[in-house]
């Protein structure tokens, strides 16, 4: 027996260690698949769970926005001209006649000419929705891309 | 051998399997690429979602001071969802018990068969908070009560949806009803303010695919509420206004009225009152309130021959022209021919020996038909011209009207035409042109443009708008001159006008009304213009009373309510009398 032959035979495995190779490295390959699946399942179930949450919350504004409507329009009608005089004629106040005033000088004071409801200067305001997180649209294929070319990147980014 | 068998079998059964998932995989690959599949798609495509139109709120209107004139409620359109639909005669019983639709229209339309064109039926519109929570009432208490009954008639309100949206919603009801308009259920505005700044109150719709699958949801586009306005309109003087006009319809007689209250410093209206008015939350009623031809704001729709009051201008330009002056002798023998026609004043007598003072005073039509040839027709008409007759003023409301003012070389202008319309006659104007020019006389020579229009607010910024000088038709001495001329007259007269504390200028107005036969009947449109304090004039007050059945004279019937709103004005707007002011303005 030369020496290749004794190597040979050294490192030659035994077929049921072959076998045993051959089901890990199956076993592996579903571990993986499966790993793969469950984390986009996890992913994608978590996708919807926020996507279903922003409908909810996109029905929820709306909902507010009318209420704000509903309630000031509800003010207005409590505060309204005619509500205002009966309630201050059932507290026993009367209009004033022209005699009756008193006049008196406010030093500093200037009557507004118009009432200002809103910011009269300055930068506007744009009313647009903040964009949404690219946790929430991002797939899990350009996660991995951005993981391997951007190791750097934090896991989480704190908003 | 045994081994060879084994391996024959799983051999044979490899091949089983595989040509099993080639099938499989071949059928998916057939189903997904056959005709059929491209109608499953689109099948489902109906059913992946929506498109929406997203509507912003409409923008609001407030007073001048910040109260809320036109707001918006949330009302519901009641719909049903027909392949859930019950009991068809239950729904239409409900919904005729709590909002009063039409039995049969909701009968017929909850009891359309499903199909893939008939998915969803609308059955009332505009349903309130209340009536929808009775409606949610009478389902729970019906599912209670028969709920578990398995007869096909049990009664049911099974398959009712409700879609909340905004209405149009007037807090103030018919407060400015004229000024503002009003807002259909389609979200359209009809005149006044909501026609003339439809667009910009409503803002800009749009229409969105709105995915049901959570994993597709994408953003919303923001659409911003339209934008609000603030009018020059002050709440508490419109409402003072409205009550003095309606008492003083209701004491004279009177078929309509008008009273326009404006600062001649900048041309804000402060307010604008006429019949007649409608409680805006009621705006299918305009039929009813606004019969025939009845214009919806007669203070810029309505055009009328203004009778005295117009001697104003017509002295306006006179003494600017230095036709004449105000001492300039005037022999007043009753009558005179002005292209062949004969002109007599308003009694028919003759007034004698006059000034131009006396002439204003008396408001005598023949010595301002002379005044009228002494300016000469081109430059009278001219000044008239210059003072927006026949022009639209550019007030921001709908239905602005221009009026008609004949000149020379017009088709159906006469000769005669100069002497009627010195004095207010054969010319048609609003009052809202009248305001504007005589606006002019009140803010030393400097014409107004009347606005009714204060700032607005979009996108979270508010633009004032600024004053607008219309023009500039006579000088500030000529101003001066005539106010002093008119205030003289009134303190002469012992004017009904007269405020107490305050001195007014001013003057009445009684015009004939024409007849296709001529100004063959007796009703008269009564008017008075006046403005004050005098010395700086801060409001300029128009009066106009429609065939008043009390007296036909404006010095009777207008001129005392020129003095009501005038003693209200000045509280309201903390004006202190002339003498205090006086003082106050030493004492700084």
């Amino acid at each position: 027996m030369n020496s290749v032959q004794r190597f040979t035979q050294a490192y030659n495995q035994a077929p049921w260690r072959k076998q045993l190779q051959l089901i890990g490295l199956f076993l592996l390959v579903l571990i993986m698949g499966a790993l793969v699946a469950g984390i986009y399942l996890s992913v994608t179930a978590r996708a919807s769970t926020i996507g279903r949450g922003i409908q909810d919350m996109r029905s929820d504004m709306e909902k507010i926005e009318r209420d704000i409507e509903d309630l000031e329009t509800e003010l207005a009608f409590i505060l309204s001209n005619t509500h205002m005089q009966n309630r201050a004629i059932e507290l026993g106040f009367r209009p004033a006649e022209p005699g009756e005033a008193v006049y008196v000088v406010v030093p500093g004071y200037t009557k507004p000419e118009v009432v200002s409801l809103a910011q009269s200067s300055g930068p506007a305001i744009h009313h647009s929705a903040p964009a949404l997180p690219a946790d929430y649209t991002q797939s899990l294929f350009d996660w991995l891309r951005e993981r391997v070319f951007e190791p750097a990147a934090p896991l989480i980014r704190e908003r | 051998m045994m081994e060879l068998e084994q391996s024959w079998r799983y051999t044979t059964l490899g091949i089983l399997f595989s040509a099993l998932a080639a099938f499989v995989v071949l059928q998916m690959v057939r189903i997904q690429t056959s005709p059929q599949a491209e109608v499953f798609r689109s099948q489902g495509e109906v059913y992946a979602g929506n498109w929406r139109t997203v509507k912003p709120a409409r923008g609001q209107i407030y007073d001048r001071l910040g109260n809320l004139l036109a707001g918006n409620i949330t009302v519901y359109e009641v719909g049903v969802e027909l392949a859930f639909v019950e009991n068809p005669s239950t729904i239409a019983l409900a919904l005729n018990a709590v909002t009063d639709a039409d039995y049969e229209d909701v009968f017929a339309a909850a009891s359309r068969k499903p199909s893939s064109n008939a998915v969803f039926a609308v059955l009332a519109n505009n349903v309130t908070e209340e009536q929808k929570l009775r409606l949610e009432q009478f389902t729970e208490e019906m599912n209670l009560a028969y709920g578990e009954s398995k007869d096909e008639s049990r009664p049911s309100l099974a398959g009712l949806v409700f879609t909340p949206q905004l209405q149009r919603s007037y807090p103030e009801k018919d407060l400015g009803s004229n000024i503002l308009g009003f807002v259909n259920r389609e979200g359209k505005g009809f005149f006044g303010i909501e026609e003339k700044f439809d667009e910009l109150l409503a803002g800009e719709s749009k229409t969105v695919w709105v995915p049901r699958d959570p994993n597709r949801v994408e953003e919303l586009p923001q659409v911003p509420p339209g934008a609000s306005l603030i009018l020059t309109i002050d709440r508490a003087i419109q409402s003072e206004v409205e009550d003095i006009l309606d008492a003083a319809i209701e004491e004279n007689g009177a078929e309509a009225g008008t009273i326009v209250v404006l600062d001649p410093r900048n041309g804000d209206i402060l307010a604008m009152a006429t019949t007649p008015r409608l409680d805006l939350n009621e705006y299918w009623r305009y039929g009813e309130v606004f019969q025939g031809s009845t214009p919806f704001n007669r203070a810029v729709s309505k055009s009328y021959e203004p009778g005295s009051v117009f001697k104003v201008l017509t002295m306006a330009s006179a003494l600017d022209s230095d036709a004449v002056n105000q001492n300039t002798p005037f022999l007043d023998t009753g009558s005179i021919e002005v292209g062949g026609t004969v002109i007599r004043n308003w009694d028919s007598g003759a007034w004698g020996p006059q000034d131009m003072l006396g002439c204003m005073q008396h408001s005598l039509n023949v010595c301002l038909a002379w005044v009228a040839k002494q300016v000469g027709a081109n430059t009278f008409y001219n000044y008239m011209q210059e003072f927006g007759m026949g022009h639209l003023t550019g007030i921001e409301l709908a239905g602005e009207n221009p009026g008609r003012l004949k000149r020379p070389g017009d088709a159906d202008w006469y000769e005669a035409d100069l002497g009627t319309n010195a004095f207010g006659q054969g010319i048609a104007v609003t009052p809202v042109q009248m305001v504007m020019a005589i606006s002019a006389v009140a803010n030393d020579g400097k014409m107004v443009t009347p606005r009714i229009l204060r700032a607005i607010i979009d996108n979270g910024r508010q633009y004032n708008t600024s004053p607008q000088i219309a023009g500039m038709p006579i000088s500030d001495d000529t101003a001066h001159e005539l106010t002093e001329m008119l205030a003289t007259s009134l303190e002469v007269e012992s004017s009904i006008a007269l405020v107490e504390g305050y001195r007014v200028a001013g003057k009445t107005g009684t015009a004939e009304i024409p007849t296709p036969f001529g100004y063959t009947s007796n009703e008269t449109h009564a008017s008075f213009v006046g403005w004050g304090p005098v010395d700086d004039p801060r409001f300029l007050v128009y009066v106009w009373l429609e065939k008043p059945t009390s007296s036909p004279w404006g010095s009777v019937v207008a001129a005392p309510v020129f003095r009501q709103v005038v003693e209200r004005l000045v509280v309201l707007l903390d004006l202190p009398p002339d003498k205090i002011r006086k003082r106050l303005l030493e004492g700084q």
